[in-house]
Parts: structure tokens; C-alpha cells; sequence
């Protein structure tokens, strides 16, 4: 077991010390001021997020508004570390009932050190689990006195299930509704050349689900991805079902699946945790059915005008309709005036971005939607630079689609009462950076 | 500024930003604002525009770029309320800079307030023109700035910030304003009533007058009425009193002027200038109050200075180093330091050393002050003030102080006490007592390079020897000694144990038993060393003694195996060479005497860190950059009178000459010899050598610049005496050499080494003198005159009266070139060494050929210009004879030489010679000349020259100085060659390898 940490500090943005709790002796107390004045201080903040001064490492991510640096003096496991410290503010997250951030720190020093007390011993990371930290810390965050009490329930006993096969799940829940939500979240990664090349695309995609489900349920999930679906064929015997199959890369799944069912059967069988979580996440780098195709032309007239023409087409199926997207066009620095023709949404320029921003609110398949805008620049004493012309950048969310085209074929429950359950089944896809040169 | 709210809310969003990112959106965000409302112009109000030039200045400051909207902020200049005039001026300043082109739009705006009759308009234009000060103001405005300043309507408040304004401007550019006819002007303002005017103008003039000291000589004696004005206190207004002190600034700005000028002529200005002095000197104190301290010590140190400058009588001399001596002695370490410094700086006026002298038991406290900056203030004083007459004290004293000192400390300290025993040992034994102390006492500390040094000592002085092997001898008595006393008693007993041969306890056998106990304790480096010393003693005992030789051979067989190359190598030689019996004898043979040479000790001293910029290591670095060879010098070190016998009489006169005339004894070379006193000095002429010197009399007779001061009955024996010294090389030959190249030796005597060095620019040219000091004693009434031809434009600064013993002393001298002509400036050059007068007339090497500027041309440049300068007078022909024969590659090697450049290829005739060059000065500016050079290739001796330039003179000069190099050649032949050949040797050429090699002691130095 590797060491992870041997100490952990939790800053604000100014370098303040919210929180911080000492592992090991090896490291000195003021480490974190090296921190603030060689990192922090410097222009060096974003680039790295492993850095060794003076013999101490320092591993550091930002979340939210806050600085979580780990500090480690041996040789530490960097993966660990990291992976340490997501799932610490995945913990504190369902804690604080969501938000991550200074004023939530501030607001839950008592939990805080609880949980850091018990969530990693001399350095090494011990049971982050939700789920079971929160039978033996029952310390609740701070709410607003409106909500409702949360009632008194029996201490169950923690030792028992920590220990057990399924360690994941207690035994002896009930449900009067037995349901199964299951999400499939995907994010599309592109950069586009602006003759409409792709450069670069791939999507990353979870499957996210939530149980109410009494009992010790066993489930099984299928998916119309290559191996399954060559693998159910083969048992059967019979030729694979026409249609698209999509091969999964890095797949990776959630403790409960039982992983050498999957080696063996290739199916995805498992007895789920309680609530949400996360079942498995996977990458896919062919065959991605992008959502929008955006066609940009930019044209300098002389040195203080620009006109700007964007032709954005939505590509998915007519039914369906995108949300909340969002086209960010770069303009030079020394933007004075813009004036713009959309042919929906709203358009306008955003200063402190150098940005066009044009959000249409609702997208629907099928159709194309244009903006021009004819832009003014003011004349600069500095250099001659030409502008370097970023890519144009959109968000959007597109609902029952999936850029992957996974499809979920069956969800099966097995429980030994036999209940009836009701599964739910959604698809989304998300932009992830979704980049066009012009 | 009220009312303008979007401002205020800009700067309280910006200081509520949590952090930097959100105050870079916000700058952004407004950045973005103002850029959408410069491009409205429609909507743009002078309100808005003046509030969002503001944001700009506000955004500028917190560090951003702004690089837009500077045509906004000139375009504000123009406005005409002070609000929107205010901004504009203020903004302009900061963001643009004298590059900028924006600034020529404002030019006439700023001229329009400088000539109104506004005067706070006027204020905010000159505040403009003095930040910005570029050349483009410089030239158009500084006419109107001048007016201004002189100008009798206007309030002093302006009148000021013209001085100011002026003064930046005129720093900036100093050719871009016209300040001829300025002096007058200059003395009228110095008669201001109004002390804010008076001390702007003060500092206009010091910069005027760092210029060009001659002209405004007519503000000296204005500058001395300041300061009698304000040393009464008389019509000094409350406001400008500080302290009880009447403006300090200007006084120190007065003083500081008043030392740009050499000296003061007037008799009645000198006067009340010294009672000035003595009445800040006298009034001057140590109180309680840190501002009144702070303000008062200005004056004190700025009139110390102009003391010095002004080589004050002795008395009041003694008087500042009497008040020094009072700042030592303070408690506060602030005024201890500026008084130890300032009585370094004391050092340089040669007369007070004594008085400082008195001081010396203080400064010697002053080592143990607990301040390490004052520690070493006080080392360095007593390294400067250290003489023959108290170096024994003060050495003493360091080496006492070097046990306690820190560790920081230790190593500079006794580098300084070596280097001071060395130099001011009154007996040789003495500085090796000394340095076998500071080496037992401070052994880490001691480099290689001082126990070198006093190996070398005892290695040339015979009568040492003994001496220094004793006291090596009783050293080896301790129980514990350093290393580095092992290598020098080893050293030294090896080469002269012998001597000691009597004594009891100091027999061969028992100096090897007493060395051998050392060696278990020393390292790989003293091996061979004691190995050595072991030889000698064998080599030296006999008859011989085969115990020891065999107690010898032992240790020499047992470190044949050893590992390290040098020690086996010294064991195998060594125990091969004593069976060799003779040979043994011959090889170990006593060491020769070491060359004598530069000591690498005061080069070290040099590079010791030293944070004072003033040390007194620096001001010695200056004056003597070679010496510490005292001791092994020919000559006796302390006090011996130089070798030259003088009968008595001319000394009494020459002492009853220079005497009146106070320090400056300006002795006419020209003045006509009495005949009784030639008569006198008849002998020593004749004595003399007839030296070059004696030709170089017929020089140039024009002596305009040296006043007749001495009457007419003054007797000056100097044109007789000039000659009682040999000189060193030929004075012709040394001219010639430095003709071809920038430095050399110009002049050289037993007592003087003149060095020159030159560095040419175009038509200007800067040439250092350095006057070496060679003897002991310090030359006395020293004189250096520059003698200028009509072409030439020549400045020398003044030459030290005294030059102190072993010392050297530089003195620029800057030369313009204003036509062309060969003639040359002669420097007539005297001083005084104890009773001789020496004189010499040397001719300054700044000749036509300097002022050239290689230039090598292609045929397409070359036959177009050659073409165009149509005969006489630009191009001019002649056929030379009687050339010495050269071939053709040694001629375009001396060609070259002399600057004019052979083009090779461009004549189709293989025995001609094309070349080109530029000439620089003042008149001509830069002018193309071109040559042509026709041999004969079977008659050497003659050619034909065809010159051709744009100016006609030039032409025939350039024709002439030629012809004479062809001709001259002979003369030179002896540095010209080589010249021709090869880059020229350097007269003062340091000894090569090869010479090292030959010599036996230097090898022993490189082994060492």
C-alpha cells in the first residue's frame, strides 16, 4: 500500500489556510508557505499539478474555489494521491448536500476533521465510502433549520457490513416502490480544422445509476456494445442482430460488478450499492455521430473592421432538440463595437472572455441557424501582431441522444422476493470541448 | 475629480475583487466599455472622456496594458478647463514615452500653455515636458522654457518648475539646447532673491557646469555669495529653514557645483569660500536630533569634499580631520562609519596623513566595534593610512586584532597585513616576523600566494637567510603548527639549515628528525615539499653521515610506491640522485634568485569584496597598479636619498623658487637661464647623456598657456637639469611605434614611466596618460602641458601636483580633430624628484593617420568616386624617389598599418596598389579617400603616388604623411617592421612562457 500523503491542506484562492491536517512527521509546518510563494504566487500555478520544492512533493488540484494541496516528503503514489482527493470531495459533497466550496469548509470544520480523521490513517487512504461513513459519522452539515428533521433511526451496526461480502450494501432494506433509475451521460470531445477536417474526437460516457430497491437484488445490464453483443450471439448461437455495435475502450466499473462474471460471460452483473453511483465509465474514439456541424467565416477588412459569419447546423434526428447551447466566437482584444443579425437566440459581446457569446435556448434537429456580425475595432499603440484566431468554442446538452450511439438492450432484476420493479432509462449528450477553428 | 461616479465605482468593484482573476474580468469588462464608447464619438462628452481617461490611468497603474486611447488622452491637452487639461497631462505622461509619435500632435497644445499667461496651465505643461523630455520637446520647447525662467513677470513657483524642467531636458539631450551665451543668464538667476528658484536653478547649473566648467566660471564667485548668504543666515525665510539649518539642499548643491570648477583664481572669492567652510566645519556638531544630524552631516560631508577639491591649507585640513576624529568617537554608528570613510577619502590630500595619524589609537578601537561595516571601514583606514612611519604599529595591531576577529573577516585581514609588512617593512627581518606570526596565528586564512612572497624575499636577500632560518627553526618548536608553517620552515630550512649549523639542536640530522615528526600530520600536497628539504639536507651534510642517509633513504624508499605522481617521482629522483655524490651536489645546488616581480597579493587585494565605494584598496589600486617589489629593489627601502648627487646651491635655490609660489610652481621651461647659476650647473650638463631629449627641445615654442608668473629676477635652472636623467629607449622610436598602434610606452626614466593609451572615434579621440611613479620617493611638482597644433582641439585634466612613491596616476585626454595637418602636439612634461627638476618635450602621438577609418571598397564603389575627383587640387600625383625597397605585400601590409586599406584586385595591374579609407574631423566630417600606388618592379626605390579626397587639403596632407611613411621607414624601420609584419608587440610585454621556462627561479615559482 502505497503512502499517499503526508499531509493535506485545504487553501482558498489568496493562499489562506482553511483547513489542514498533519499525517506524518516528515514534513515541517510551514511547507505550505513554500507552497503560496513558489506556486501560487507564480505564473506556475496551472501548469503543473505535481511539483517538488525542496525535497517535499507538492500534489495540487483546484476545486471550486478552494486549493486542495497533498504534501509528501517520501515517494508517494501520485495516482493515489489524486484519486484520494476526488473521492475525499465526492465524500464531502454528499455531506454538505452539494456544494464544495470555501464557505462550506468554513462552515463544517467540526465534520471536516472528523471525516479526515477517518478517511486516511499515517498517510495511507482508508474507507471513503459514503455510504458506510455515514452509519458511524452521523455528524450532519450544517442545514438551513427549514428543512426537515431527518428522523431518528436505529444505529445499525457499521462493523458488520464494512466486513461482509457485499460491503457496498445493508442487508434489510425496503422499498414500497421498487425503482431503477439509469442514466447515460456522454461528453463529446472535438477539434475541428476550419475546413471541417476533424482533428481530434472522441466521447467519454458513464452510465450513472440510482436503486430503490428492497432486498438483495442481483442485476444485469446489456448494452449493444461489441463484446456483449458478440458474446450473446455466440451463446446463442444464432448471427448477431443487425445494427450498429460500438467497441467500448477503458472500461472501467463500480466495485459491486462482479468482474469475473464479466470476464467469463461478458455481462454486466451486479448487486448495487444503495442510491446513486456510478457504474461504469468508457471512452469511445470511432464512430461518434457528432450533433453540430458549425461552418465559420471570418473575414479582416482592413484594421479596424471584421465581419463575422457563423453558420451552426444540428445533425441529430428531427424529434429530438438540443438545450442551453451556447457558441463562444473569439474577436481580437481591442473589440470597440459589434453589431449582430442571429437568426435565433441572442447574441452579444462579452469583454472580459474576448468572446462573441450566442445562446440559443432550445436547438432542434435538423435545422441550421446563423449569426453575422459586423465587428469594430480601435486602433492600439502596441505591435503589429496579427491575431492568432482561437477556436470557436460551444456548449450544449442534447437530450436522448448519444454521440456514441450506446443503447441500453435490457435491465434485468433478480431478486429472490420476485418484486416488480420499474426501470427508467435515459440518454444525454453533453459538450466537452467542443472546439471549431476558424 | 468629484462627481465623476462611474469611476469610483470602477475602483471600489476593483478593490472588492476576492482575487486576481476576478479583478482581470473586471479590468476587462471595462476595458471593453471604454473601448465601445471611444468609437461613439457621437456620444462621447468631454465629461465621459475625461472619466474614462481616468479608468485608463487607473487600469495603467494597477499594471495592465493599455494600448489604446492615447489619441483621447492627447486630444484632453487641448481642452479648456483645468479638469480635463489636468488629466490629459497627467495621463499623457505616464503612458506615453518621448517615442511615441502621439506626442508630436501635442507639441504646439504644450507650447500654446507654456507661452499663455496661465500659470497653473503653465505648471502642468513644464511638469509634462520635464517627465517626458524627449527630443523632440527639447528642440521645440526648450527656447519658450528658457524665457520663462528668466522672465521677470512670472511667480516664482513657475520660474522653478522651468529650472527643473530645463534641467531634465537638458540632461537628456544635452546637444539639443542651445546654451551658449547661458552663463550670463545663468549668473543673473544665481542673484535670485527667491530661495525655491535659487536651488532649482543651483541644480541646472551643476549640470551646465558638469558640462563645461569654463564657461560659467562668472557663477563661481555667485555660487560663493550663496553660500555666504545662507552660511549668516541672512534673508533666509522660515519656510526654508530646516532645522535651524538654512536650506541645506542648497547648499550642498551650491558646494556641489562649486566643485566642478578646477580651482578658484580670486584671491577675495578663495577668502570668504574658506570662511564658509571654516564656519560649516566650525558649526557643525553632533546632536541629538536624527533629521538635524542628518541635514547638518550633508553640508558637513559636501564641504568636505569641496575641501579636498580645493587642496584647503593644511590647517584646515587638520581642522576637518580633527572634526572627523570627533565623529569617530560618537556612539551613534551611523556617524562613526561617515566619519571613517570620509577620512578615507581624507587620504587622498597627501599633507594631512599626519594629523590623521592622531587618530590612530581611535580607528584601532574602531576594529573592535561590534558594526562589521564599521569594522572594515576602519580596517580599510588604517590600510590607507598605513605608512613606513607607523606600519610597524598598525601591523602589530592587526595581527593582535586577527586573533579575534571573525572568521568572515579573517582571510582580507591578513592579506592586508601581508601586503603592509611588505611594503613598509623598515628591516627585512622584521616582515618575515611578521608573516611567520600572521601564518601561526591565522594559518587557515593565509594563502599560498603570501608564504610565495616571503619564500621569494629570503631566496634574494642573502643576509636574511640565517635569520629566517632560525625563526623558522624555533616555530618548529610548538606543538602544534599550522601546515602551511610546515611548508615555509620546511622550504626554508632545507635551502639554509645549513647556516645554522652551529647553533645547538639545529644539526642535519636533527632538523630531519624534528621535520620527520611533522610529516604523519600534513597532507598529500607538503609531501613533497618535506621531500625536498630531506635532499638538501643530505646534500648539504658534510662529510656525509650515513645514519642520516640512511634514515633518509628509508623514508624516500618507502614513498617510491606511493600513489600520488608527484611524491613517487621526488622519492625515486631523489634517492637515485644522492648515490650520484657530485651530480647530487650540483643539482641540488642552492636556489637562484627569483626574477623580480609583480607581487600577486595586491591583485588579490583588489578582487576582496568591498562594498564602500570609496575603499581605500581602490584609491591604492589607482595609484600604484605595480608594485610591493620594495624590498627586492636595488635601492635601500626607507628614506635613502635617490642616487643622483646634486651640489647643494641649486637645491637651496630651487626650494627658494618653488616655495613662493605656493603648491602650483608652474616653472617656465622657456624662461631664460641666468648665467651664473648655468654657470654652476655647467658640469651636470655636460654629465648628461645627450638624450633625445635634448632634440626634442626644438619642438613647438608656443607656451601660450603657461602664465610668466615668476618675476623676472626668478632664477629657473629647469632647462639645464632637464637632462641629469637618462632615458630609457629611444623618445623617436617609441613615437613611431605608438604612431601604428594605440598604446605603449611613450617616455620612460629611472624615476617615470609614461604609458599611453588611445581609443579613436571618428574625429574624436580619448588618450589616457599614465604617470608612473617608479622610485620610492614621491615626485614633486608634477606638470603636464599640452602644447596643441592649429588642427587640434585638446583637453588634458590636471595632472596631481605630487605623484606619491611606487604610485600611478592617470589623466585623460580628450583631442578633436578639426583639419586635416601632419603636425603634432607636444606635451611638455616636468617634475621634481627631491632636488632634480626633469623636463622632457614629447610629441603626443595624434596624428593624421589616427583619425582614419579602415575601409575597404569594391571595384563598383571605388572607379565612380575615383572617376569624379578630376585632378588638382582633389587628386594629386607625384613620382616619390629614394623609397626604401619594399615588396608589395610588406607595402600593403604598412599601408594597412596606418589604417589606409588596400583594396587587392581592383587594379588589373599586379604591381600597383589601390587603397581607401575615411578621414574624420571636425571640418571635413567623414571624406573618402582613395590612393593609387605605382611600383616599378624593376626599380624599386621609386613609385609613383596619385591621392585623391574631396577636400583639397586633405588631399595634400594625406599625399605628404605618405610620402613620408615611404620615406620615413628607415628611421623606424625597427618598429615598423615587425609592425607590418604582425601585430605589433606590446612595449610593456609581460614575460613569456618561453622566457619562464629558461629560468630556473621562475620554474620553482610554478612548481610552488
Amino acid at each position: 500500500m502505497p503512502v499517499a500523503a503526508s499531509a493535506i491542506y485545504f487553501l482558498n484562492l489568496r493562499g489562506d489556510v482553511l483547513i489542514n491536517r498533519t499525517y506524518r512527521d516528515d514534513v515541517g509546518g510551514n511547507m505550505v508557505d513554500a507552497f503560496r510563494t513558489h506556486i501560487m504566487q507564480t505564473k506556475e500555478l496551472g501548469n503543473c499539478p505535481v511539483r517538488q520544492i525542496g525535497g517535499c512533493s507538492f500534489v495540487y488540484m483546484r476545486i471550486s474555489n478552494v486549493y486542495i494541496v497533498i504534501v509528501a516528503s517520501s515517494n508517494a503514489n501520485v495516482a493515489c494521491g489524486f484519486k484520494f482527493v476526488v473521492e475525499a470531495v465526492a465524500l464531502f459533497k454528499s455531506y454538505f448536500g452539494g456544494a464544495f466550496d470555501e464557505d462550506a469548509i468554513r462552515n463544517n470544520f467540526v465534520l471536516i476533521y472528523e471525516l479526515l480523521d477517518e478517511i486516511m490513517d499515517f498517510g495511507y487512504p482508508q474507507n471513503l465510502s459514503p455510504e458506510i461513513l455515514k452509519l458511524y459519522i452521523t455528524q450532519e452539515g450544517v442545514r438551513s433549520p427549514f428543512s426537515s428533521k431527518p428522523k431518528d433511526k436505529p444505529i445499525p451496526n457499521a462493523t458488520l457490513q464494512v466486513t461482509g461480502a457485499v460491503g457496498w450494501r445493508r442487508e434489510g432494506l425496503s422499498y414500497k416502490k421498487n425503482e431503477v433509475f439509469l442514466d447515460i451521460v456522454e461528453s463529446v470531445n472535438l477539434l475541428m480544422s476550419s475546413k471541417g477536417n476533424v482533428l481530434r474526437c472522441d466521447v467519454t460516457g458513464k452510465v450513472l445509476m440510482k436503486c430503490f430497491l428492497s432486498g438483495m437484488p442481483d442485476l444485469k445490464l446489456g448494452l449493444n456494445d461489441k463484446i456483449g453483443l458478440e458474446k450473446e450471439s455466440e451463446m446463442k448461437s444464432r448471427p448477431a442482430k443487425s445494427g450498429k455495435t460500438i467497441e467500448l475502450d477503458d472500461v472501467t466499473f463500480h466495485q459491486c460488478v462482479n468482474l469475473t462474471r464479466f470476464n467469463s460471460e461478458k455481462t454486466v452483473s451486479f448487486v448495487p450499492p444503495d442510491g446513486e453511483f456510478e457504474l461504469m465509465k468508457y471512452r469511445i474514439t470511432e464512430g461518434v455521430n457528432l450533433p453540430f456541424r458549425v461552418l465559420p467565416t471570418i473575414n479582416e477588412l482592413g484594421r479596424t473592421r471584421m465581419e463575422v459569419n457563423v453558420k451552426v447546423k444540428s445533425v441529430f434526428g428531427a424529434k429530438m432538440f438540443a438545450l442551453g447551447v451556447v457558441v463562444k466566437i473569439p474577436v481580437p482584444k481591442q473589440t470597440a463595437k459589434t453589431n449582430f443579425q442571429v437568426t435565433t437566440g441572442r447574441a452579444k459581446y462579452n469583454p472580459s472572455i474576448d468572446c462573441l457569446v450566442w445562446k440559443i435556448r432550445k436547438f432542434p434537429g435538423q435545422t441550421e441557424s446563423t449569426l453575422s456580425a459586423e465587428i469594430e475595432l480601435i486602433s492600439t499603440m502596441g505591435e503589429k501582431k496579427s491575431w492568432t484566431r482561437p477556436p470557436i468554442q460551444m456548449e450544449f446538452q442534447v437530450p436522448m441522444f448519444t454521440a456514441s450511439g450506446l443503447r441500453v438492450w435490457f435491465l434485468k432484476v433478480w431478486e429472490k422476493s420476485g418484486y416488480n420493479t420499474v426501470e427508467w432509462v435515459r440518454y444525454i449528450t453533453k459538450a466537452g470541448s467542443y472546439e471549431i477553428r476558424c | 475629480m468629484t462627481g465623476m461616479r462611474g469611476l469610483s465605482v470602477f475602483i471600489s468593484d476593483i478593490r472588492n475583487c476576492q482575487n486576481k482573476e476576478a479583478e482581470r474580468l473586471r479590468v476587462d469588462k471595462e476595458l471593453g466599455n471604454i473601448r465601445t464608447c471611444f468609437k461613439n464619438e457621437k456620444v462621447l462628452t468631454p465629461y465621459k472622456k475625461k472619466k474614462y481617461v481616468w479608468k485608463m490611468l487607473y487600469i495603467h497603474m494597477l499594471g495592465y496594458d493599455v494600448d489604446f486611447g492615447h489619441m483621447e488622452a492627447v486630444s484632453l491637452i487641448s481642452a479648456p478647463k483645468y479638469p480635463e487639461k489636468q488629466v490629459g497631462y497627467i495621463v499623457t505622461s505616464c503612458l506615453l514615452n518621448e517615442n511615441h509619435d502621439f506626442l508630436k500632435l501635442a507639441i504646439n497644445t504644450v507650447r500654446n500653455d507654456i507661452i499663455g499667461r496661465n500659470e497653473t496651465f503653465q505648471c502642468l505643461a513644464l511638469t509634462l515636458v520635464g517627465n517626458i523630455g524627449g527630443r523632440d520637446f527639447a528642440e521645440s520647447l526648450a527656447p519658450d522654457v528658457q524665457k520663462l525662467l528668466i522672465s521677470s513677470s512670472c511667480r516664482p513657483l513657475v520660474r522653478k518648475k522651468a529650472a527643473l524642467c530645463l534641467l531634465r531636458l537638458f540632461r537628456k539631450n544635452p546637444d539639443a539646447i542651445n546654451v551658449d551665451g547661458w552663463a550670463d543668464r545663468m549668473t543673473q538667476l544665481l542673484d535670485e532673491r527667491d530661495l525655491g528658484v535659487l536651488t532649482s536653478s543651483t541644480s541646472l547649473l551643476v549640470a551646465l557646469v558638469s558640462n563645461n566648467h569654463e564657461a560659467y566660471s562668472s557663477c563661481l564667485p555667485k555660487c560663493v555669495k550663496i553660500l555666504e548668504r545662507l552660511a549668516r543666515n541672512q534673508d533666509v525665510p522660515q519656510e526654508y529653514t530646516y532645522y535651524g539649518i538654512p536650506s541645506p539642499w542648497l547648499q550642498v548643491k551650491a558646494m556641489r557645483a562649486l566643485q566642478y570648477f578646477p580651482t578658484i583664481e580670486d584671491p577675495s572669492t578663495r577668502k570668504s569660500l574658506f570662511e564658509v567652510l571654516q564656519r560649516i566645519l566650525m558649526g557643525t556638531d553632533v546632536v541629538k536630533n536624527v533629521n538635524k544630524n542628518n541635514a547638518s552631516h550633508a553640508v558637513l560631508f559636501e564641504a568636505l569634499s569641496l575641501v579636498i577639491h580645493l587642496d584647503a591649507e593644511k590647517e584646515m585640513m587638520s581642522q576637518c580631520v580633527a572634526l572627523l576624529g570627533k565623529f569617530i568617537s560618537v556612539r551613534e554608528p551611523n556617524i562613526r562609519y561617515l566619519g571613517l570613510e570620509n577620512m578615507t577619502r581624507m587620504l587622498m590630500v597627501t599633507d594631512v596623513q599626519d594629523v590623521i595619524k592622531k587618530h590612530q589609537s581611535q580607528i584601532i578601537t574602531s576594529l573592535k566595534d561590534p558594526d562589521i561595516s564599521i569594522r572594515r571601514r576602519a580596517l580599510d583606514l588604517l590600510y590607507g593610512m598605513c605608512d613606513v612611519s607607523n606600519a610597524k604599529d598598525i601591523v602589530e595591531e592587526l595581527l593582535q586584532y586577527l586573533s579575534t576577529a571573525e572568521f568572515s573577516m579573517r582571510e582580507e585581514l591578513s592579506l592586508k597585513a601581508a601586503i603592509l609588512a611588505e611594503k613598509f617593512a623598515p628591516d627585512l627581518s622584521w616582515y618575515v616576523d611578521v608573516i611567520l606570526q600572521l601564518i601561526d596565528k591565522a594559518g587557515d586564512f593565509v594563502s599560498d600566494d603570501i608564504w610565495f612572497r616571503v619564500v621569494q624575499f629570503v631566496t634574494n636577500n642573502e643576509d636574511l637567510q640565517p635569520y629566517a632560518a632560525s625563526k623558522a627553526r624555533e616555530y618548529l618548536d610548538k606543538i602544534a603548527i599550522h601546515e602551511t608553517m610546515v611548508k615555509v620552515s620546511a622550504y626554508i630550512l632545507g635551502e639554509y639549515g645549513h647556516l645554522l649549523a652551529r647553533q645547538p639542536g639545529c644539526s642535519a640530522s636533527e632538523l630531519f628528525s624534528i621535520l620527520h615528526e611533522k610529516l604523519p600530520t600534513v597532507s598529500t600536497p607538503t609531501i613533497p615539499i618535506l621531500l625536498s628539504t630531506y635532499a638538501k639536507l643530505l646534500m648539504h651534510t658534510q662529510p656525509r653521515d650515513p645514519e642520516l642517509e640512511k634514515k633518509v633513504w628509508a623514508v624516500f624508499k618507502k614513498y617510491e610506491s606511493c600513489i600520488d605522481v608527484e611524491i613517487q617521482q621526488r622519492a625515486v629522483e631523489y634517492f637515485e640522485l644522492s648515490k650520484k655524490g657530485a651530480a647530487f651536489m650540483d643539482v641540488l645546488a642552492e636556489m637562484p634568485k627569483f626574477p623580480e616581480r609583480q607581487s600577486s597579493l595586491i591583485k588579490k587585494a583588489e578582487v576582496v569584496e568591498d562594498t564602500a565605494d570609496q575603499s581605500a584598496i581602490k584609491l591604492r589600486a589607482q595609484q600604484q597598479p605595480s608594485n610591493a617589489l620594495v624590498l627586492a629593489d636595488p635601492q635601500p627601502v626607507s628614506g635613502a636619498p635617490p642616487p643622483l648627487k646634486i651640489p647643494s646651491e641649486p637645491q637651496s635655490v630651487a626650494r627658494t623658487i618653488s616655495q613662493p609660489n605656493g603648491t602650483s610652481s608652474n616653472i617656465d621651461p622657456q624662461a631664460p637661464s641666468p648665467d651664473l647659476l648655468s654657470d654652476l650647473l655647467g658640469p651636470l650638463a655636460i654629465e648628461a647623456p645627450p638624450g633625445v631629449v635634448s632634440t626634442e627641445q626644438h619642438g613647438p615654442t608656443g607656451t601660450e598657456g603657461v602664465p610668466d608668473e615668476v618675476d623676472g629676477s626668478a632664477i629657473v635652472p629647469v632647462g639645464e637639469q632637464t637632462n641629469n636623467v637618462e632615458v630609457i629607449g629611444n623618445i623617436a622610436e617609441r613615437f613611431h611605434a605608438l604612431c601604428l598602434k594605440d598604446s605603449g610606452v611613450l617616455y620612460e626614466d629611472p624615476y617615470i614611466q609614461i604609458g599611453i593609451k588611445a581609443e579613436w572615434r571618428g574625429h574624436h579621440g580619448r588618450l589616457v596618460l599614465f604617470l608612473g611613479n617608479k622610485s620610492t620617493n614621491p615626485l614633486t611638482s608634477v606638470q603636464a602641458l599640452i602644447l596643441p597644433p592649429a588642427h587640434l582641439k585638446l583637453e588634458l585634466s590636471p595632472v596631481p601636483d605630487t605623484i606619491p612613491p611606487r604610485a600611478q596616476v592617470q589623466s585623460p585626454l580628450e583631442v578633436m580633430n578639426i583639419r586635416p595637418s601632419r603636425d603634432v602636439a607636444v606635451l611638455d612634461f616636468s617634475y621634481k624628484l627631491g632636488t632634480i627638476v626633469v623636463g622632457a618635450k614629447l610629441r603626443i602621438p595624434a596624428v593624421l593617420n589616427k583619425f582614419l577609418q579602415p575601409l575597404q571598397l569594391t571595384s563598383e564603389e571605388f572607379f565612380p568616386q575615383w572617376r569624379a575627383l578630376s585632378g588638382p587640387p582633389l587628386k594629386l600625383q607625384e613620382v616619390v624617389r629614394g623609397v626604401r625597397p619594399l615588396a608589395l605585400p610588406e607595402m600593403a601590409n604598412l599601408f594597412n598599418s596606418f589604417r589606409v586599406t588596400i583594396c587587392p584586385g581592383l587594379d588589373p595591374n599586379p604591381n600597383n596598389l589601390v587603397a581607401s579609407t575615411t578621414f574624420y574631423s571636425e571640418t571635413t566630417g567623414a571624406m573618402l579617400c582613395l590612393a593609387r600606388i605605382e611600383t616599378d618592379p624593376a626599380d624599386r626605390t621609386q613609385l609613383r603616388m596619385t591621392v585623391g579626397s574631396g577636400d583639397p587639403t586633405l588631399t595634400f596632407e594625406l599625399k605628404e604623411f605618405i610620402k613620408e611613411q615611404l620615406i620615413a621607414i628607415p628611421m623606424g624601420s625597427r618598429a615598423l617592421v615587425p609592425a607590418a609584419a604582425a601585430p605589433p608587440p606590446p612595449v610593456a610585454q609581460p614575460p613569456s612562457p618561453a622566457a619562464l621556462a629558461d629560468d630556473p627561479g621562475a620554474m620553482l615559482a610554478g612548481l610552488l
